[in-house]
């Protein structure tokens, strides 16, 4: 049942399946989730660098998203609504764990070199051990520089560099100028460049 | 784009041209610099897509299964909280019509208690008594006044004919 209303929504455009999820059609909302888990897991991940933290901020971003989807007036694309949802989430919670002072930001570096080699996360063929150390190490490397910067920089460069998104998206998604954006992508390449040179210099 | 900031990242992403590019590039203090600037730039996203955009979730489908479960736990508990909601907003709107009742009464009797002992404290004489047999002296008042700091009290008499024969001093 489910697979077959998930066959017959491939076509259906992201704005069609928001319009039904306004009329409370949750499979609607299914769908949609499925078509954007990933990319808004992997987000969150770099921004927060702990699995189960990504989880759950991308779980309670999409409850967000549900419960205020029928205040949604599709004059954006349901994806930089929902990237403005997401980034809420992710900053304030940030946010607070800086306040809180809560340990070494990124305690997940541990779990990234124990993870389960039957994770889809894992290539299919496996790296020879010298090379999974040294990309353990760049890994560390980036995630270590990542969370030198302040959450809205973070959130900038990821956008921009990973999701490839117009300076005009990620004004909207963070509710700030292009001018805002194109200032804070400037300070935060520049402080990344000066923390990972000899990292992309010798690759 | 006002700032260099703005204009710098600008160029670095390719979003110049024209004469806002042969401006920026003409202002530049060390071209060569600036491109092997630009060049690092260009190095630092593509190391961040390699080793950022592979991030892949495993278990989508546990993770959509877990979302569905909680959004139907919430919207169950949210209606039940609406049903309770509403009640509460009744009972709290009727506690809050009788505390008000409750808080304007105690003022007002407060307020018209303080009323006559403000009115006495104005003046320093109080007029306790006034009396005339009008058959005796048509015109006369009589009237008693206490003074409340020296504790004094005044007899005044005023248009008597003549001295009632009670009134004589024994």
């Amino acid at each position: 049942m489910e697979t077959e209303a998930t066959l017959a929504q491939v076509d259906v455009s992201d704005l069609e399946l928001v319009k039904q999820c306004q009329a409370s059609q949750t499979e609607a909302f299914d769908e949609l989730v499925a078509r954007y888990r990933t990319r808004i897991f992997a987000m969150i991940y770099n921004m927060v660098h702990n699995e189960q933290d990504a989880w759950d901020l991308a779980q309670e971003s999409f409850v967000k998203a549900w419960k205020s989807i029928k205040r949604f007036r599709r004059d954006s694309s349901f994806y930089t609504w929902m990237y403005r949802i997401v980034m809420n989430v992710t900053i304030d919670w940030l946010r607070k764990k800086q306040i809180k002072g809560a340990g070494s930001e990124f305690d997940d570096s541990i779990q990234l070199k124990e993870i389960d080699p039957a994770s889809k996360t894992v290539p299919k063929e496996d790296p020879l051990p010298h090379e999974r150390m040294e990309r353990n190490e760049i890994r560390a490397k980036i995630d270590n520089a990542i969370g030198q910067l302040s959450p809205e920089h973070r959130a900038v460069i990821l956008m921009k560099e990973i999701e490839d998104m117009q300076y005009h998206e990620i004004a909207e998604t963070l509710g700030c100028s292009i001018g805002t954006v194109m200032s804070r992508l400037f300070y935060a390449r520049k402080k990344l460049q000066k923390l990972l040179r000899d990292v992309y210099e010798n690759i | 784009m006002k700032t260099f900031e703005e204009k710098w990242t600008a160029w670095l992403d390719d979003q110049l041209s024209g004469k806002e590019l042969a401006e920026f590039e003409a202002s530049l203090p060390d071209k060569a610099a600036a491109e092997a600037e630009k060049r690092d730039a260009q190095k630092l996203g593509a190391l961040l897509k390699e080793e950022l955009g592979a991030q892949v979730m495993s278990n989508e489908e546990f993770f959509s299964h877990q979302l569905r479960e909680r959004i139907g736990r919430e919207t169950a508990s949210q209606d039940r909280y609406g049903e309770r909601s509403t009640w509460w907003t009744v009972r709290r709107l009727a506690w809050s019509g009788a505390a008000s009742l409750a808080v304007f009464v105690i003022c007002a009797v407060f307020v018209l208690r303080d009323k006559n002992p403000g009115e006495q404290s104005q003046y320093l004489t109080q007029i306790l008594n006034a009396r005339v047999d009008p058959a005796i002296s048509p015109n006369a008042t009589i009237s008693m006044f206490e003074t409340k700091e020296d504790k004094v009290t005044v007899l005044w008499v005023e248009g008597l004919q003549s001295l009632p024969a009670d009134y004589a001093a024994k």
